[in-house]
C-alpha cells in the first residue's frame, strides 16, 4: 500500500514536471492554453467574437 | 456515446459529484478543518450550475439567451470562477499543510512562514509574466489566471510529494483524509499541466481533452467523497528517535520562534520613572557604592611627625 501510494505520487509529480517544460516552451505564443478542470467548454475566443465561438452549435 | 454525449454527461455529473462531497464534508462535522476545500467545492458547484444554465440556455432556447450574450456572460463566469479556484487551491494547500505538521509546532511555523513568501513571490511572478506589451484586458486577465493556475499546480504536486514522504513521522497514514485530500488535489494539478500543454496545440472550443477533463474531476470528486465519508483512523503515537532530522529541526525551529527579551541601555529620561522606582535604584545605587575604611586612631606622636613633613 505504502510502495504504491507513493509510486502514484511520484508518477504524478514526473508527469506534472515534464508537463509545466512543454507549457514553457508553449506560453510564450499569446494563445489560452489553460482550461479549468471541467468537462465544460473552454471559452478560447475573444468576448466579442462575431461567431460567439460556436456557443450555439 | 459520442463524444458531444460524453462531455454532456460529464459536465453534468461534476456539479452532482460537487454537491454529494459537500453533503459527506459537512456530515463528517470536518468542515471546519477544511473549510478552504468547502469554499472551494461551493465555487465550483456554483460556477458549474451557472455554465450549465447558460450552455443550455445558448443551444435551446436562442430566443431567449442571445448567443453572443450567453457567450460573453460564459466567458467571464469562467474565467473569474477559474481565477477564484487557483485562489482557493492555494488557500487548500495551504490548510492542508498547517493540518499535516500540526504535531510538530516548530515546523509548521517555520513552513508556514516559507509557504507564506512563496505564495506571495509566485503571485507577483504570475502578474509580471502576464505583464506583456501584447497583453492587455481579457488577454491579460487570462494570461494571469493561467499563470497562477500553473503556480498553484506545481506547489499542489510539491505538497503531495512532502505529504507522501513525511506521513509517517507526523503520525499519518495512507487512510487520513489530509493524505487523500493532497491526492486529489495532486490529480488535478497534473490534470491541469498536461492539458495547459496539450491545449496549446488544438483550436477547438470542444477539445477532446474534455473528456479526460471531466473523468479526472469525477475521479477526484469519488475519492474525496469516500475518505469523508468513511471514518478517518486517529493519528498514530508519534515516537521519533533522538537522532531524527525532523525532532531536530523542530528544536530549532521552536527556539527561532521565541520573543526576545530588551535591555534598555541609553538614552533614558528619569521622567519614564515612577517616584518609587527612582526611590529603589537610589537605594540600590548607594548600597553598591564602596564602603568607607574605619578610621582608627592615629596616635599623637605620628600626626606631629606628618605636620613637621609637611610644613618642611
Amino acid at each position: 500500500m505504502k510502495l504504491i501510494a507513493r509510486t502514484l505520487a511520484v508518477a504524478l509529480v514526473l508527469t506534472g514536471a515534464v508537463a509545466s517544460t512543454q507549457i514553457s516552451s508553449a506560453s510564450t505564443t499569446a494563445k489560452v492554453s489553460v482550461a479549468r478542470n471541467s468537462a465544460m467548454p473552454v471559452p478560447r475566443c475573444a468576448p466579442d467574437d462575431p461567431n460567439a465561438c460556436g456557443i450555439a452549435n | 456515446m459520442t463524444q458531444d454525449a460524453l462531455v454532456n454527461t460529464l459536465s453534468y455529473l461534476e456539479p452532482i459529484l460537487c454537491a454529494m462531497v459537500l453533503m459527506v464534508l459537512l456530515r463528517s462535522k470536518e468542515a471546519k478543518k477544511y473549510l478552504n476545500l468547502v469554499a472551494l467545492l461551493s465555487v465550483k458547484v456554483l460556477s458549474s450550475a451557472i455554465c450549465l444554465a447558460i450552455l443550455y440556455s445558448a443551444a435551446s432556447w436562442r430566443h431567449v439567451l442571445e448567443p453572443h450574450l450567453a457567450y460573453q456572460t460564459y466567458f467571464y463566469v469562467y474565467w473569474i470562477s477559474y481565477a477564484l479556484e487557483a485562489l482557493l487551491s492555494l488557500l487548500v494547500i495551504y490548510s492542508i499543510f498547517k493540518l499535516a505538521m500540526s504535531p510538530l509546532k516548530g515546523l509548521q511555523t517555520l513552513g508556514i512562514l516559507v509557504f507564506r513568501w512563496v505564495a506571495v513571490i509566485s503571485i507577483a511572478v504570475a502578474m509580471g509574466v502576464a505583464f506583456s506589451p501584447h497583453l492587455a484586458g481579457v488577454k491579460f486577465m487570462v494570461a494571469m489566471i493561467t499563470q497562477l493556475q500553473q503556480t498553484s499546480s506545481i506547489l499542489t504536486l510539491c505538497l503531495l510529494l512532502f505529504v507522501c514522504f513525511a506521513i509517517r513521522p507526523m503520525g499519518l497514514s495512507h487512510r487520513s483524509r489530509i493524505f487523500g485530500v493532497s491526492f486529489g488535489l495532486g490529480l488535478l494539478a497534473v490534470t491541469n499541466l498536461v492539458q495547459s500543454a496539450w491545449l496549446s496545440h488544438g483550436s477547438d472550443m470542444k477539445a477532446a481533452f474534455s473528456i479526460v477533463n471531466g473523468v479526472a474531476i469525477c475521479l477526484t470528486l469519488c475519492v474525496w467523497s469516500a475518505y469523508f465519508a468513511f471514518p478517518e483512523p486517529k493519528r498514530r503515537l508519534i515516537v521519533l528517535p533522538t537522532t531524527s532530522p525532523f525532532l531536530r529541526w523542530n528544536q530549532i525551529s521552536l527556539a527561532l520562534g521565541d520573543e526576545p527579551g530588551y535591555v534598555a541601555v541609553g538614552g533614558i529620561p528619569p521622567e519614564l520613572f515612577a517616584p518609587a522606582e527612582l526611590e529603589v535604584m537610589r537605594r540600590a545605587s548607594a548600597k553598591m557604592l564602596p564602603m568607607p575604611e574605619p578610621v582608627e586612631a592615629i596616635p599623637a606622636q605620628a600626626t606631629s611627625t606628618i605636620m613637621q613633613s609637611l610644613t618642611a
